[in-house]
């Protein structure tokens, strides 16, 4: 017999997930509940889940890994979920939100492309919501803007610069 | 004139792709021309002839048009289709093709210079006696003129690029304020996209819709339109939703739209396939907005409508060979609407996202049309436009193809990287959209993320989302190998059924 259990967390909620193996199918326990599943892979990264969902009958569900820039993402049916599987101890350990709003703001490509333009200068004071570099792609041009009020800490790229997604462009204080 | 045999199809993406079939289904060769970016390609693999045009650069590879009328020459092709973007508004390009002997598939240099410049074709529309918004119909010098000529038809004005196309080089000036940065960042913008950065001005109507009338020409002086399109869901100026017959549209108007859009067809000496782009207000007045001297991405809607293959007809019309119809025999029937699915992540602001496509899912059923240019496994470039397909939908009347069309974006899976299909549903889940109250701006008043309702679908869904990522992220947790077996014969699952 194998049981598995996890915290899963959906869209920001944690579910604790356990999933055990009953004579042929699968007992899911989900935050309390015992609901029996059953689960297929008829393609690679698709998964037909049914569940049976009492007096509303079972329910068939199209699941789809569609991970996308490193997060994992879940399409069922027609929603798509951003889902992240921790157990419970590390999960405690990733606590965030902390501080991040005194900390530095980096300002990162969303998207391999162009540096366009660069609006602002090293040092310079820049308002919430003010343009700081202009990043092209995909014939587009794109104003890449200061979440919060501060300083330009660092400034890491010239116009005509290439960039790769997730790379750090500026740095304010 | 002789019938053509081979065609070298200039151009990438679902357009290369869906010439190349209409080329497949007339018996003629198609011949496919690529960019180091677009070695896999779907254009290339089903090519009968592949040709090398450089590095992804679009000014290294698919603008060389010296180079592909080399290829051309050297591979034997009797005509070159320039699809739409790249060299297919170029009117040296089809001149320099007329030159090597080799039939370009679009109207003539002349027609192109008089209609595919915007401000040359607004005085065109003036000889044509066709309504147009006011302002230039030449190119603006300097920022000063600019501020001169918005005084005088008074603001909001709309900077327009001369030479432009899909919104760029395009901005909406408000106050005198705005007008000089706008200058600049538009005509450098359109500098860089068709290597003109003229642009003019013209007066902004207010809420218009977007409305265009399908042309085709023939070489003996035949014109005649085929209806209507719809294309007032835009973002930023590109179109995102097109529909045919237009909503507001009555068989009165659209015969005087249609009859002015081939009085001016006629005035430019214009031959085959384009589009006359109008503004309609709320009064139903219409302006002459521009001239598309091309195939347009949305044709597919007025094939639907039309029962005619647009491409088919390009090709025979570039063959010398007359219309096989006349404008009475033009019958407009049921209802088409298309949907551009687009790379990009609606809730960071419509940002490109290229990547991998590691998973793909494709919509099925009856009245449904996909013309796509990508599959599972391709990487979408950063170097081009960001559209991956065109679904489309046909129905006997509007609203069934929109349930159709919704239908077919609930069904459809793009993994990898981030797309506008819940944006596009969402979109036609919108009262406004149904009742069909759209303008030029209405896609810009809606916001990029759904608003944060309780949604008790997307409780359930999460369940199923959650019991999938723990699935995925074990496994181990393989079930056994017993093929033979179904569900149903599951027994822990089974107990659950009896109750």
């Amino acid at each position: 017999m194998s049981l598995l259990a996890v915290d899963v967390e959906v869209d920001g909620v944690v579910h604790k997930l356990a999933l055990e193996r009953r004579d042929e199918g699968w007992m899911l326990q989900m935050d309390g509940r015992f609901i029996p599943v059953d689960l297929t892979e008829p393609m690679p990264g698709v998964l037909s889940l049914l569940i049976d969902d009492g007096d509303a009958g079972v329910r068939s569900y199209r699941c789809v890994r569609t991970e996308c820039a490193g997060e994992e993402t879940i399409a069922v049916g027609s929603e798509v979920h951003r889902v992240t599987v921790s157990d419970p101890r590390s999960l405690r350990g990733q606590r965030r939100g902390m501080g991040a709003a005194n900390g530095a703001l980096q300002i990162k490509a969303s998207m391999p492309g162009r540096i366009a333009r660069v609006l602002v200068k090293a040092g310079e004071t820049v308002k919430n919501q003010q343009g700081v570099v202009v990043i092209e792609a995909m014939k587009m041009q794109n104003e890449l803007k200061a979440t919060r009020d501060g300083r330009v800490a660092e400034l890491r790229v010239a116009a005509g610069d290439k960039v790769s997604a997730g790379q750090v462009l500026a740095v304010i204080e | 004139m002789a019938s053509i045999r081979k065609i070298l199809i200039a151009n990438r993406g679902e357009i290369a792709l869906r010439l190349l079939r209409a080329c497949r289904e007339l018996g003629i060769s198609p011949v496919a021309v690529y960019s180091d970016a677009d070695r896999n390609a779907l254009h290339v693999l089903h090519a009968d002839e592949a040709y090398r045009l450089g590095p992804a650069p679009s000014v290294e590879s698919y603008l060389r048009g010296a180079h592909i009328l080399d290829i051309a020459q050297r591979c034997g092709a009797d005509a070159i289709h320039p699809g739409y973007g790249f060299l297919s508004e170029n009117a040296d390009f089809a001149e320099a093709c007329t030159a090597a002997g080799i039939t370009f598939i679009g109207p003539p240099p002349s027609a192109m210079r008089e209609l595919g410049s915007k401000t040359r074709a607004r005085a065109a529309a003036d000889r044509a006696r066709m309504p147009r918004t006011p302002g230039s119909v030449r190119g603006l010098a300097s920022p000063e003129e600019a501020l001169q000529i918005a005084a005088e038809i008074g603001y909001p004005v709309m900077l327009k690029a001369a030479a432009g196309g899909g919104g760029k080089g395009m901005r909406a000036i408000q106050t005198p304020g705005e007008l000089p940065s706008a200058f600049v960042s538009a005509s450098d913008e359109a500098a860089r996209a068709f290597g003109s950065g003229e642009v003019y001005l013209e007066k902004l109507i207010e809420r218009p819709r977007h409305i265009e009338i399908q042309l085709l020409a023939d070489q003996h002086g035949n014109v005649v339109y085929l209806g209507e399109r719809e294309c007032s869901v835009q973002r930023r100026h590109q179109k995102v939703i097109e529909e045919a017959p237009s909503p507001v549209v009555g068989p009165e108007l659209r015969r005087r739209m249609g009859e002015a859009a081939c009085r001016l067809a006629r005035e430019a000496g214009y031959v085959n396939a384009g589009t006359v782009e109008f503004l309609v207000d709320e009064a139903q007045n219409f302006y002459f907005l521009e001239v598309n001297t091309r195939l347009q991405v949305e044709h597919a809607v007025t094939e639907l409508v039309t029962g005619l293959d647009l491409v088919h007809l390009q090709i025979a019309i570039a063959e010398g060979k007359a219309l096989p119809f006349r404008q009475e025999e033009i019958m407009l029937r049921g209802h088409a609407m298309e949907v551009r699915v687009y790379a990009e992540d609606p809730e960071t602001g419509f940002l490109p996202s290229p990547g991998r496509i590691t998973k793909l899912l494709r919509p099925g059923g009856p009245g449904l049309r996909e013309d796509e240019g990508v599959y599972e496994g391709w990487e979408v470039p950063t170097e081009y436009d960001p559209m991956l397909s065109k679904l489309i939908a046909y129905a006997p009347d509007r609203a069934t193809a929109i349930a159709r069309l919704g239908c077919a974006l609930d069904e459809y899976v793009i993994g990898g990287i981030r797309t506008n299909l819940k944006f596009l549903r969402r979109v036609l889940d919108d009262p406004e959209f149904r009742a069909a109250r759209i303008d030029t701006g209405y896609l810009d008043r809606m916001p990029g993320q759904p608003a944060a309702t309780n949604n008790p679908a997307a409780n359930c869904t999460a369940d199923a989302a959650a019991v999938a990522a723990l699935r995925f992220a074990a496994p181990a947790m393989q079930r056994p190998q017993t093929n033979t077996q179904t569900p149903w014969q599951n027994d822990a699952f089974r107990r659950g059924l009896r109750r």
